[in-house]
């Protein structure tokens, strides 16, 4: 019945005046304001999304989407006011304007929107809302203007606060929904029709629709869509679940996930209903003769078709502990001086690259080579997607030169091993480590220590007796701060081990040192008798062997990493 | 050896002591450093950052003072233990840490300045005293960073040592499930700079009070300025005396009594590394004979002034000293003490010695 009110309401053309009202629609169903809430802001490579922004979406999902826990109940009220007032002033303002003046403005901020009415219409974003409403939906949305709020009131008020079950269902169907355009035309389909991408300046809706379609393709491959949905499934269930919250870090646990992931799900599913709403337009504009908004379409679709390319780059670090800060570890291997040093120069390399991002670093432990160089060192870096570029970087590194070491300038191949470690923030997600199974040790140069001797080296390891993984800190001027940090690393290590075990994943990245084995060569640096540096497992390669030296990297990054996320078509 | 003059007069008639304390005063002013004045010194992070210095005349002091450690190599170290290269190259980037005002990069006369807290000069001549003289670290910048405390210290006054730093853990362990003891009160004989006092009057319940002592007027002008710093004065209350003299209104009152008294037996002081031996005070390292004339007084007063229940940690100069306070408190104390414990400190050395007051 409803698709029929759609339809007949389409056909007389009253669509086009909700359409260019979003406002309006997106406020009455409590999942549209939610999806719209939570949406991500786009974000570029260099500034990633921050991870208020990620929680906050977080919390506004687990809300709706489970509805069940007395927490989400409260929380959800609150929601439910604001929605309340939004619809109500919208409604009342949006029905007695003109359509197409209001929708030329464009506002940016979502927060911005629930100011004042005023500002609500002129915010163009959140055009966005009405891509999010499938068929059905629509309906809802048809019967605009006044008529709509007491619609929303009797949702809330027959139900006294919000109904989980009834937003559950609303957003399973949302889920499993197929977006189409009015004539059924599919991203799945555009692709399929193969229809020319020209330059981005060449105005021709297919050929940004073409290009648009296949960034979500490359997005969704990148983000191992079909694993994301059996995953999301599986957590879904999971949140849903009455006795959840027995185990609260269980639960905070299985949330985050859940909230995470669904985030990145709502983001693509929006942002394909986007593209296809904007086909929707265009073609629309065109029965209509209506050149202002064909115009506008297309700037629509085209400015799409640029962010769906920061999409993409951000779909490359999509990975749970992609956001974290790291530790970088470099560990010389045999040869001597001349290893020592190229582990020194590795570990210089990544102390320029993380600078030239913008990441802090500091040295936690650093081991000289007894004439040159390293024997091995573990810097911190710090900052929003440290782990998630520079666990690229893991394996063994290799170099061919003349070495400056050798007297009689003989050509020398030296190795080094590079380890990355996240550092999760979060401490319910910590491993819970026994004091007890701790051997906490000071490097003491013999001696009867105490009174008798003046230092200031109080370097500690600390050893977990039960996987023998250690951690060492010397860089720190009290002992008391070296443990501290010594512990945090031991912590990380930890928590990688532990995550490797649960998800048996077993990825290169998720190695420790200790278990990288010297034969797994990810790059060699030849600085003669030719000069190149070639990664030997997605082979790109340089010329220009300083450039990489002194930090030049995200090459090499980049291109491992869509290298290894876009070659596996199982997991689509 | 058992003498039975009050301690506080045994520190000023044992002819080494007397002299100890006349030498580590005079001491410094024959050598460069500033006279010990009763006045606590502004250590070096705090100095108002007045001077400058062209980038690349730091630079040139820079490699100048590498060269000057790299110069060491193990001589140090085989002498008397001292420190290594590596180690005094790590000192020259955390006196720079000091010395350097952070983010303070101008422009003069087209070069790059660097604001400094030092002149350049002086910080030449610190580098020269820490290698050529080996003025210990501490001293040369005025602080030592000890747990999480950046504590004030200046020629006079002990160093406090990283080992010492497990007595506030000792302590913070039986504070954790025990209220009485949270919330009661301390006693840190031979406070020094202040160290454990500052450190236990932080983890102490908001009832909790610590006394700390000291007969040496240095360590009391240092450790109520180190107190002060950490705003600690409604917490920590120092008096100056010998060991538990000034506690004598205290008696059966004390929750904890802790110490780190000096135990290093008199034989051994000549031949200790130069750092300790020719720059901190006699009368914080040296215990007598054995080394154990002030832990023994102290275990002989700590009876009548912990309460019952009362905790008690001794620093001691390792397992002999452990275990002869040990067997004392069994045996001479007349069982007033039970769960006597020796803990070890990070270098596997058994370093403490604690234990309750029945
Ligand atoms: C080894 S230092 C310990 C200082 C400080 N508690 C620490 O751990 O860094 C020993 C301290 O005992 C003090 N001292 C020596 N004889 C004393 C006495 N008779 N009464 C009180 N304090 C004394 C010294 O001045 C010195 O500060």
């Amino acid at each position: 019945m409803s698709s029929f009110m759609f339809r007949k309401r389409a056909s007389s053309g009253s669509w086009v005046v909700l359409c260019q009202n979003p406002e309006a629609k997106t406020q009455f169903v409590p999942y549209l304001l939610f999806s719209t809430l939570s949406e991500p802001q786009p974000t570029t490579l260099n500034k990633p999304s921050k991870p208020q922004n990620l929680s906050n979406s977080i919390e506004n999902k687990r809300i709706l989407d489970s509805g069940s826990s007395s927490f989400s109940l409260k929380t959800s009220k609150t929601l439910l006011g604001s929605v309340h007032n939004h619809t109500f002033s919208r409604n009342i303002f949006v029905s007695g304007s003109k359509p197409l003046a209001l929708s030329s403005a464009s506002g940016k901020n979502i927060t911005g929107s629930h100011c004042s009415p005023l500002s609500s219409i002129s915010f163009g974003s959140q055009r966005r809302g009405i891509w999010h409403l499938s068929t059905e939906n629509r309906v809802l949305a048809s019967g605009c203007g006044v008529l709509v709020l007491p619609m929303v009131k009797s949702l809330y008020s027959s139900r006294g606060g919000l109904a989980p079950c009834s937003l559950g269902c609303l957003f399973g169907t949302q889920a499993a929904m197929e977006p189409s355009t009015c004539d059924g035309l599919t991203v799945d389909r555009i692709i399929a029709s193969e229809w020319l991408i020209l330059d981005e300046d060449e105005s021709d809706w297919k050929s940004h629709a073409a290009a648009i379609a296949q960034s979500i393709h490359l997005i969704k491959k990148r983000l191992q869509w079909k694993k994301l949905m059996i995953r999301l499934d599986l957590l879904s269930a999971e949140v849903n679940k009455p006795d959840l919250w027995n185990d609260p870090v269980h639960a905070g646990k299985i949330s985050r996930e859940h909230g995470s992931l669904m985030g990145k799900m709502k983001e693509v599913k929006a942002f394909e209903r986007e593209l296809l709403e904007h086909i929707d337009m265009v073609k629309l504009a065109r029965e209509e003769n209506d050149g202002e908004l064909e115009s506008e379409s297309m700037n629509a679709l085209l400015k799409m078709r640029i962010t769906s390319k920061e999409k993409e780059t951000e779909a490359l670090l999509a990975g749970e502990q992609d956001p974290c800060s790291c530790y970088i570890e470099v560990q010389s291997g045999a040869g001597g001086t001349e290893s020592n040093d190229w582990a020194a120069m590795v570990m210089q390399m990544y102390k320029v690259w993380a600078q030239q991002r913008g990441y802090k670093i500091s040295v936690v432990d650093e081991m000289p080579g007894e004439i040159a160089g390293i024997k091995r060192a573990t810097i911190k870096v710090d900052g929003e997607y440290a782990f998630g570029y520079a666990k690229a970087e893991v394996g063994v590194h290799r170099l061919v030169r003349i070495s400056p070491f050798d007297s009689s300038k003989r050509r020398h191949t030296s190795f080094a091993a590079v380890a990355v470690t996240p550092i999760n923030e979060d401490a319910s997600a910590h491993v819970q480590i026994n004091e007890s199974d701790l051997r906490i040790e000071r490097f003491r140069s013999g001696g009867p220590g105490g009174q008798h001797a003046n230092t200031t080296d109080s370097a500690v390891r600390i050893v977990h007796v039960p996987t023998g993984i250690t951690a060492t800190s010397q860089n720190e001027r009290s002992q008391h701060m070296n443990k501290a940090s010594a512990m945090a690393v031991l912590q990380s290590r930890l928590d990688q081990l532990e995550m490797a075990r649960q998800t048996q994943m077993n990825a290169q990245y998720s190695q420790s040192l200790t278990d990288i084995t010297w034969g797994s060569q990810i790059r060699s640096y030849v600085l003669h008798p030719y000069r190149m540096v070639k990664d030997l497992r997605t082979n790109y390669e340089v010329s220009d062997p300083d450039s990489v030296l002194e930090g030049d990297l995200d090459g090499f990054i980049m291109s491992y990493l869509s290298a290894s996320l876009d070659k596996d078509e199982d997991d689509r | 050896m058992k003498l039975s003059f009050s301690p506080k007069l045994s520190t000023f008639l044992k002819p080494s002591s007397v002299t100890n304390l006349h030498r580590s005063f005079c001491s410094s002013s024959i050598s460069s450093p500033p006279p010990t004045s009763l006045k606590p010194q502004t250590p070096l992070f705090l100095k108002p950052p007045i001077h400058s210095a062209a980038s690349s005349d730091l630079q040139k002091w820079h490699d100048w003072a590498k060269s000057l450690a790299s110069s060491v190599g193990s001589t140090f170290v085989d002498l008397d233990n001292g420190p290594d290269s590596t180690l005094l190259c790590r000192e020259i980037k955390w006196l720079m840490e000091d010395a350097i005002e952070e983010e303070s990069e101008g422009m003069e006369n087209n070069q790059r300045s660097i604001r400094l807290r030092v002149a350049l000069e002086e910080l030449y001549m610190l580098w020269k005293q820490r290698v050529e003289e080996r003025r210990p670290f501490q001293y040369v910048v005025g602080c030592e960073h000890w747990r999480d405390l950046v504590l004030c210290v200046q020629e006079g006054v002990l160093i406090p040592r990283p080992e010492t730093e497990l007595i506030v853990d000792l302590v913070g362990d039986v504070v954790l499930g025990n209220e009485g003891l949270r919330e009661g009160l301390w006693a840190d004989l031979g406070t020094g700079s202040g160290a454990i006092a500052i450190g236990i009057g932080r983890i102490l319940g908001t009832g909790g009070r610590v006394i700390a002592t000291d007969l040496s007027p240095a360590a009391f002008e240092v450790a109520g300025f180190n107190v002060q710093r950490y705003g600690l004065q409604d917490v920590v209350e120092l008096r100056q005396g010998s060991w538990l003299e000034p506690l004598k209104d205290m008696e059966g009152k004390l929750a904890g009594l802790v110490s780190n008294p000096p135990y290093i037996p008199s034989d051994d002081i000549s031949g200790l590394q130069a750092e300790v031996g020719r720059h901190e005070p006699k009368v914080a390292l040296d215990g007598g004979i054995n080394g154990m004339d002030d832990l023994l007084h102290i275990c002989k007063g700590a009876a009548s002034m912990l309460k019952p229940g009362g905790f008690f940690a001794f620093e001691t100069n390792g397992e002999k000293q452990c275990k002869h306070l040990v067997e004392y408190m069994e045996n001479d104390a007349g069982g007033s003490f039970c769960n006597l414990k020796i803990v070890p400190d990070f270098a596997g050395i058994n370093r403490f010695v604690t234990g309750f007051h029945k």
